[in-house]
Order: structure tokens, then sequence, then C-alpha cells
């Protein structure tokens, strides 16, 4: 099996949960062992061929409620990105080259919180099988075709699951970015880690991500994923 | 006989003994080259602060868009992205702000939508540039606010601290949210820079739906003459397009006339170098004659004397050039921080963090200095030739009467003074838009009449002693009979001091009445323009349009009527626009309440035109302004207004010294109609009959009082900070003056000196007759006061025109003929006074030396 038929896989995958509505909690750790918790819904719509749409919104701390992001992705290498903040009453845009860039603080980039990547941006290669949480898993060296923030990944694959359980990101030689995928139960079918952590290695950054409930299959109507419906929290 | 042998032989062994007056002939060299060095440093270093700091906070941009100061619809910026080419364009708020508490410092707050900004500026609110604990956060709240590292450090904040910071709206709370560490714009400006998101500073400054700026880049294979073209075309008129290096251009065009009157003093500078070049090579002239003699009779031909002078002062001049560059580094690294401070202050935030000088202008003012010591040595090395073997061997006294000298010395000066003649006549006939009307034409009659009127020096010596001795010498007794022939008999070597004399009084006289000109008409047009018993204002009381400035809401003003003992309030706004890509000062007043209380000087129309002028489309304009576009009462003036191009129909024609580019006047609302801008930058206040106007004063500042930070002036206050800034900016010319009449001084002293170890036998023999030392001091006193009178007489009359010249070159060129000249006569007679009491001080030294000849030894003296 080639590095581009397991990501081929994973593919598969993700834009089988594209449809959901999940209800998470991230907490933030910074460096000197503050913490700052924040809750948010994420919806999202699967559009053909390869299209989606996502609305993240933000339902606590008080000073963050209602804050929300609109994501139109007209293929998974083009889309835009908009922000809302109730206090200016503005629908802002998020610029495009922002995509590698931290997710508001969190560890997350944009790209982690939205859609699949399109898979002719990267090249894969496997560098060997290895076991995570007891999971065999092929190890795949991920490298971007274009700039970007990260020079590679290297991501481990559940064989039978086909999701990612860890990922490092790597600048040059150097890694600076980890992620690991837990707590991984089988919802309508689809693989979903409730529990996932993403460390900054050189800000000593952590965040951490879990599900509280999740729903799959959704079919939301377009009407969701509009700025006026961003703009009054996706009610 | 070589050149270098001579050098080695001979001058060094003259340079040997005569060690004071080569000193300050390097001195004065070296002065010269120093002044030019370090204004060069100084300048540059200036300028490539302000370009660092503008390159760093425009980023990638490549072209900026500005319209009027007071900021423009945001909804150009829509228009500029949809231009084809433009890869990036991103709106930006520029504002300044100071802190409330602490060191008070003001800084720059930088407005951006920091979510797209990415794009042009290398730093971001949430990666490794800054350090924000919570971006989201610093997003979603509008009291955020972004400090760099330094800066915090500096004022001791930390992160998530409450700051007061004094706005447009008054003093507002800022949370910081987080630090920018010293990369990109948060390297400008020595760190006073601060980051807010554009809609956050929108509200905080009363920007509402305004930018003051969009930067723009622009798509790969595009050009940016093409893009430019398409973004006027999209845009209404007055919008200034420009890029990064164009805005420092435009700084450094505004800083012209700081930097022009700089080089005028290191002008000065040289000029004193090449008077001191040409007095030691003058009076060396003079001692070596019996050496020249020698040289000439033994084959020395009349090429190699002059080589031999020239190269003795190429050898010198390069030493005190290089000393000079040396000099001139010591006075930038003193005088850096004042001068970048007046220039934050009047013209555009910068922080110099060095001194940056190039290898060409160390190099350029090296030449400088060398050209102008070979030029101020060329006509007495050339003279030392005329020196006629037999009689110098001889030791006759040195008359330089050569009549082919004495013709090329009057063929010459009367050259000069024409020429300066023909350069004020071709100034005062060319058109104002003339490229040949500028200051350096003036400076350059200033320096051709000085030269000529100094190369005439031994002419107006000779009228001067002949009415000497027909009226006043009579009268002194032989001492003063004496006194005139010895005078005469020196002719070309006392003129040289004469010459001294004459240059420092000149310049005394004519700097005086320059400034006294430009202060009384500047004083003039305050207390006309300006009655009020108050004023307040935000920023520094005299900053120009641009500078460091928090204008206050309009609305201020019916607050300020309504305290106590308020009769009323005039509120007064001043922005530059961009008319065909000149610069022109707006200034607002209510014209219906201004004149109530003000007049102003009407060139075309009348007073009572003012008021009329409310709720048309009308302004008034300054001479400045009228003569260069051709305006007069009744023509039609097109401005750039936010919303396009409006025509203004001209009311009258009135006399402003508010700005050297121009002044246009507008009626208030007219300015809140077209600009959508409600603040002003000054209010001032007339208080009622009979009431105490410090109580008042006190109650506006109560009133403000943790609310809002201002200056609260009393008017008085206002002016006496004018007349400080105007005597300020004459201190470097009363720096010059006192140092050329110290230099005219030592001439004096140098050629009596000469004179008096020339006359050595002389003096035996009129001691050995009977003449007391007394009697003998009194001829050489007698000598040096007239050649102080002479001088100071000549100065007096040069000075007075240069005077003229100068206002002209400096003053009416921007502000309008209507200013008046004024002679400064107390300055003439000090200069007159000075002239001959310090004549005579210097010639006290010379007399005691003369009074105490030995007889025996003076007639033995060969």
């Amino acid at each position: 099996m080639s590095g581009r038929e397991v990501f081929e896989k994973v593919h598969d995958v993700s834009m089988k949960s594209l449809d959901h509505e999940i209800e998470m909690t991230m907490v933030l750790f910074d460096r000197g062992g503050g913490k700052r918790t924040r809750s948010l819904t994420s919806y999202s719509k699967k559009a053909d061929p390869e299209a989606y749409k996502a609305l993240a919104v933000f339902n606590s701390p008080p000073d963050l409620k209602n804050v929300g992001f609109l994501v139109h992705a007209h293929t998974f290498s083009d889309r835009d990105l908009w922000a809302y903040f109730p206090e200016f009453k503005r629908v802002r845009r998020i610029a495009n080259t922002s995509q590698d860039d931290s997710f508001f603080g969190s560890d997350l980039s944009y790209d982690d919180f939205t859609g699949p990547p399109n898979l002719d941006d990267f090249k894969f290669d496997i560098l060997k099988e290895e076991t995570v949480d007891n999971k065999p898993c092929y190890v795949v060296e991920v490298t971007p075709k274009t700039h970007r923030k990260y020079t590679k990944y290297i991501a481990w694959v559940a064989k039978d699951l086909w999701i990612q359980l860890k990922i490092e990101y790597y600048q040059d030689k150097e890694m600076y970015r980890t992620g690991s995928f837990q707590d991984v139960r089988n919802i309508d079918g689809i693989p979903t880690p409730f529990h996932s952590e993403m460390t900054n290695k050189k800000t000593n950054h952590r965040t951490e991500l879990t599900i509280d409930s999740i729903k799959y299959h959704t079919r939301f109507g377009d009407e969701l994923f509009t700025q006026r419906s961003l703009e009054r929290a996706g009610k | 006989m070589t050149l270098t042998t001579l050098l080695r032989r001979i001058s060094l062994k003259h340079i040997r003994h005569q060690k004071m007056r080569t000193a300050m002939a390097l001195f004065g060299v070296a002065l010269g080259v120093a002044a030019m060095t370090s204004i060069d440093i100084v300048n540059s270093s200036v300028i490539r602060s302000l370009e660092d700091s503008i390159n760093r906070i425009t980023g990638r941009a490549v072209l900026q868009i500005t319209g009027a100061e007071s900021g423009f619809p945001e909804e150009m910026l829509e228009k500029v992205q949809k231009v084809p080419g433009v890869e990036y364009a991103v709106p930006v708020i520029e504002t300044n702000a100071s802190l409330a508490t602490g060191s008070e410092r003001s800084f720059v707050v930088l407005g951006v939508d920091v979510l797209q900004d990415s794009n042009m500026r290398d730093y971001s609110v949430t990666g490794d540039s800054s350090d924000i604990p919570d971006p989201l956060l610093f997003l979603a709240k509008p009291d955020s606010i972004l400090l760099t590292r330094e800066m915090a450090q500096r004022e001791g904040i930390s992160i998530d601290q409450k700051i007061e910071v004094q706005t447009v709206q008054g003093l507002k709370t800022f949370t910081v949210r987080g630090l920018l560490e010293p990369d990109g714009p948060a390297k400008a400006l020595g760190g006073d820079i601060a980051l807010m998101d554009i809609y956050a500073a929108q509200l905080a400054f009363g920007k509402n739906a305004r930018i003051d700026r969009i930067d723009v880049s622009v798509l790969r294979g595009e050009t940016l003459d093409s893009v430019k073209t398409r973004i006027q075309a999209a845009l209404p008129s007055g919008y200034n397009i420009d890029t990064p290096a164009g805005r420092s251009r435009q700084i450094e065009n505004l800083m012209g006339r700081f930097r022009k009157s700089m080089d005028v003093i290191s002008f000065m500078a040289l000029f004193v170098g090449m008077y001191l070049i040409y007095n030691t090579v003058s009076i060396s002239v003079v001692q070596r004659k019996k050496e020249i003699g020698i040289l000439r009779a033994i084959g020395a031909t009349r090429g190699q004397i002059i080589g031999l002078f020239l190269a003795e002062t190429v050898a010198l001049s390069l030493i005190a050039s290089f000393l000079g560059v040396a000099l001139g580094w010591v006075l930038a690294k003193l005088s850096i921080n004042a001068v970048a401070q007046t220039v934050s202050s009047m013209y555009g935030r910068s922080s110099v963090t060095g001194l940056d000088l190039s290898l060409a202008s160390v190099l350029r003012n090296i030449a400088t200095g060398i050209v102008a010591s070979l030029a101020a040595a060329a006509f007495p090395a050339y003279s030392s030739t005329h020196v006629a073997p037999v009689s110098a061997i001889r030791s006759l006294a040195y008359t330089s009467n050569g009549t082919v000298l004495r013709r090329l010395q009057k063929i010459l000066a009367l050259s000069f003074i024409l020429l300066a003649g023909i350069i004020i006549a071709v100034y005062k006939t060319v058109g104002v838009a003339s490229p040949l009307r500028n200051s350096s034409m003036t400076t350059l009659a200033m320096f051709s009449l000085t030269l000529g009127v100094s190369l005439a020096a031994p002419l107006f010596l000779k009228w001067f002693i002949r009415a000497y001795r027909a009226v006043l010498a009579p009268r002194l007794g032989a001492g003063g009979r004496l006194a005139g022939l010895n005078l005469e008999k020196n002719l070309t070597r006392n003129a040289v001091a004469v010459a001294a004399v004459f240059f420092s009084i000149s310049l005394s006289v004519s700097s005086s009445s320059m400034m006294n000109s430009a202060r009384r008409g500047v004083m003039d047009y305050i207390d006309s323009v300006d009655n009020s018993d108050i004023l307040i204002t935000s920023g520094h009381p005299l900053a120009s349009a641009g500078a460091p400035t928090i204008p206050m809401p309009l609305s201020m003003r019916q607050e300020l009527e309504s305290i106590p003992g308020v009769r009323s309030v005039d509120p007064f706004r001043k922005l530059f626009i961009n008319i065909d890509g000149r610069r022109v000062l707006l200034e607002m007043i209510d014209v219906v309440t201004w004149p109530r209380n003000n007049t102003c000087t009407i060139i075309e129309g009348a007073m009572q035109d003012i008021p009329l002028i409310r709720g048309k489309d009308e302004v008034t304009v300054n001479e400045n302004v009228a003569m260069r576009m051709g305006l007069k009462k009744g023509s039609t003036l097109v401005l750039p207004t936010p919303s396009g191009p409006r025509p203004f129909r001209v009311a009258a024609v009135i006399v402003s010294y508010a700005s050297d580019s121009g002044v246009i006047f507008m009626d208030m609302p007219t300015y809140e109609k077209y600009w959508n801008d409600h603040v002003s930058d000054m209010f001032s206040i007339y208080v009622e009959k009979g009431r105490d106007i410090a109580a008042v004063r006190t109650a506006i500042q109560k009133r403000y009082q943790g609310t809002r930070k201002m200056f609260v002036l009393a008017a008085l206050e206002f002016r006496q900070e004018i007349k400080k800034m105007l005597d300020r900016s004459v201190v470097m010319n009363d720096a010059v003056n006192v140092l050329t009449l110290l230099i005219a001084g030592f001439g004096i002293i140098v050629t009596l000196l000469a004179s008096v170890l020339e006359r050595t036998r002389e003096i035996g023999i009129l001691r050995s007759i009977g003449m007391q030392r007394r009697q003998v001091s009194g001829v050489v006193l007698i000598e040096s006061a007239l050649i102080g009178a002479a001088g100071g007489l000549l100065g007096i009359c040069a000075g007075v025109i240069t005077g003229w010249i100068n206002l002209e070159g400096f003053f009416r060129i921007d502000f309008g003929p209507s200013m008046a000249y004024h002679i400064h006569y107390p300055s003439i007679a000090t200069a007159l006074l000075f002239a001959v009491g310090l004549s005579i001080l210097a010639g006290l030294y010379p007399a005691r030396r003369a009074a105490k000849t030995n007889i025996t030894e003076a007639l033995a003296y060969e």
C-alpha cells in the first residue's frame, strides 16, 4: 500500500464525517499553567463534488459568546473564511494565507479546524509501521508541494480505522507541534476521537479538545451557512 | 627646486613659527567642514530613521493611498480591492495617542485589519512574533490594544493591565491583550507604537467608518505605474497615491526649510574658514616677501611661488578637513537627539537609533574644504608673484599696489557686486512659479555681494582714510595723522582686517534685520488673527499639521461655552490637502464668530466678505496660494474633498503666515459637510469682560480633569511660546555671528601685530626722536579703531541689503510679499559699537607690544 492510498482512505472517512453537529469544549493551557476554557458548537455540511460549508459558534465564556466563524470551501484548497464579533456587529473576512496560523490562540490551525485537505497538494511516503494505543498504524511522511508554515508532518494512521492517532509537525528538522487523538468511538459507523490534544513545542502551549456530543448525517440546509446566520450565531 | 623641497625647507619652517595663526586657519576650515559633516549626519540619520519607520509600518505595500488627513470613507477600500492588478489592499488607521499616566509618553496607534494584515506586514497576532495569551479575546473586545515589549518594559506595563490613553474622545481605558516582539512594525519608532484592530481603533479614535490609508501590494507581472493609473481612475480626485519611498520624500520635502537653514549656517561656517585661509595666506605673503624675493632672485618661477602657497593650503586644508569630519561626528552625536525631537514634534515622528555617515559625504566635505581653501588662497597666492624681487630683498615696505593686481581686484569686486544685482533683478522679474525663484538664488546673491564688497575693502578703506584725514586726523594730533598714514601705507593688509570686521558685522545686521522682520510680521499677524484670552490645544501648541496631535471633538465648543466666565469660543482645525501634487494647509474657522473678535489683512476683497461665505461653497486664500495658483477674488478653486473634487469661489485674498506651503480658509460647517470630520485642533476662548482670566482657565482645567489631557494656555503664554520658538530658530545664527566677530577680532590682532613687527625699526626711530610709549600705543589703538569703524560701516551697509535679500529668499517667497522689511536699528548700533570696541580691544596687545619696543634693538632690526 502506498502513502497516497493510505491517505485516500483517511480522506474517505473525513468526507463521511462532514455532515455533523458537534458540541465541544476547548481548554487552552499556557506555559505558566494558566487555563482558559471555552465551549463551542460546530456545524458542517458536505457539498458536491468536494466542497463543504462549516460554521462554528462560541457559547462561552461570556466575553466570547456568539463569536463565530464561517467557512465556504469551494474546493479542498480554495475556501473563504469569515469571522463575526458581536461587539463590533461586523462580519469580517479572514485572509486565505492564514491557513497554518493558530486558530485564535489555540494550538490548532485553521486547517485543522476546517475540512479535509486536497491530497494533490501533498506527497506521501510510508516510513514504517508502528503501534499507537495498541492500534497498528502506518507511519506516513506528508510533504506539502507548496510553501507552508511546516516543511513536513508525520502521521500515524490506524490501519483498521483510517484516522490519524498521532501527528508531528516539523519546520525543517525541528519538531514544533504534536497532536494526539484518543478515546476513539464508533459513531454511526464513523470512527471519532472524542479527546484530542495539540501541543506547541516552541511555546509550551497546549490545547485539549473534548467532544461533549456529536451528531452525524445532519443534512443542514444552506441557510445555516450564510453570513446572516453567522451574525445570529447559527440561530 | 621641487615643490616638495620648497615645502619641506620653507613652508614647514614658516608654519612652525606661525603656530597660532596656522592653528586658527586650521580651526576655521575644520569648523566649516565639521558644520557640513554634522548637518549631513544629522539630516541623513533623521531621514533614515523616518524611512526605516515608514518601511516597517508599510511592510510589503508598494503603493499607499492617502486622502485628507481627517481620513476618508472606508468604501474606497472596496473600490481599490477591485482594481485589476491589485493583489491586496488593506485599510490602515495611523493616529497619535498618549499615555495618561506614568511618562505621559505619546505613541503611534496603528489600526489594522489583523485578520487580513498578515498579507502586508510581518507579524501575526497568533504567531511567534507576539505574546498574546488570547488572540480571540483581543479581536472580540473593542478595548483591546497591543503594545511593543520595549514600550511595555519602559512603562512597567504588563499583559491584561488596563491603561488610560488620551484619544480624540477623551481619556479611554484600554486592556493590554499582549505584547509585540521587536520585529516588523513593532520595531519602528523606537517601539513607541501600539497595535489595534482597525474597527476598535475607529471606535476609540472617532473615525466612524473612515480610514487614514490603504496599503496596496501589486500582483506579479503588473507594473507599479499601470496599477497606480488604474487606482487613480477608480478613485475621486484628491487622493494621493504614492510609493512608501515617495512618502518619506514628502517628509524630506517638509524638512526642506529646516535643512535649508542648516545649510546656510554650514556655508557661513565654511565662509569664515575661507576668510581665515585668505587672511593667513595674505599675511604670509606680506611677512614672507623677503623670502619670496630671494626665491625669485635665485630662479624660482612665478608658477612655483603660487604652487608653494597653494600646496601649503592643500596640506593644511587636508588636515583641517579630516579634523572637521571627526569634529562633525562629535557635533552630530551631541545634537542628534535635540534635532530628532524637533523633527518629531514639528514634522513627523522619528526615533534615531544611530548616526548615519556615508563615505561619499565624507569625501564630498573633505573636497569642499580643500576647494574652498584653495579658492580663498588663490588671490593672495597670485598677488605674491607681483612682489618685485629687488624691493622684496631690500625690505621696502610691502604695498601691493601693482597696477595689474589693483585693477584685477577692482574688476572682480565690481563683477561680484554686479552679479548680485543681476541675480536679484532676475529673481524679482521671473514669475513665482519659475524654478529660478528659490532661496538658493538669494543665497547666491548674498554671497556674491559679500565677496564683492570684501574685495572692494581696500578701495573703501582708501576713501575712508581720506575722509578721516580730512575730518578727524587733524584733531587727534601727530598720533592721529600717523595712524592714518600707517593704514594707508599697508592698505592691502589692513583691508583684510577691515573685510573681517565687515563680514561679521554684515552677518549680524543681516540676520538681525531679517529675523526682526519675520518676528514682527508673525507677531503682528498673531496679534490680529488671535485676540483670544485662552487657548486650548491637545498637541504641541506650535505643531504643524501632521505632527503628533490628538484633535478634540467639536462638541466641546458648547461644553466650553457653558463654563461660567466664557463669553464665546472659536474652533480651529488645520490639515494639509493635496492640490495637484502640492500640499496646502486648509484652515477651518467659524467665519461668523471669528471676525467679531479678530481681524486680518485683506489683499483683495473686504473684511465684511468673510462672514458672507457661510452656507456657500466659498473660501479665502492667502497670498502664497493666490500667487502660485493664479487666483483672484472671484476665481474658482477646485478642492479635493473626500467625496470628490468640488469647486469653491475665492471670496478674498488675505495675509496669513500660518504655513509656508500656502493657506486656504474655509468655514467650519462647510468643512464638516464635505469632509464629514467633526473635530477641532484648537479652541480660542474669549473671556467675559471683568472676569479673571486665570480663574476661567482653572475652571476649564477642572472641567476636563481626569477626562481629557490638553494644554490650556493663557494667550499671552502662547505668544511667548511663539517668540521663544522664533528666538530658538536664530540661536545657531547668533552662534555663527559671535564666532565671526571673534574671528574678526583675531584678524585685527594678527594684522596689527604683523604691522607692528614690520614697523619695528620705524617705531624705534620714532621712539628715539622722543615719541613716548603712550603715544606709540595710541597710534596703534587709533589704527585698530579705524579698522573697526571702516569694517563696521561697510558691514552695516551690506548687512542692511543682505537682510532684505534673505527676507526675500527665506520668508517672502513662502509667506507673500506683504511681509514688511524692518531694519533692526538696535543691532546696527550694537554692531558699530561692538566693531569699534572689539577692534580697540584687539589692538591692545599689539599696542602694548609696540610701546614696549626697545629703541636700540629696534634701530638694529632689519
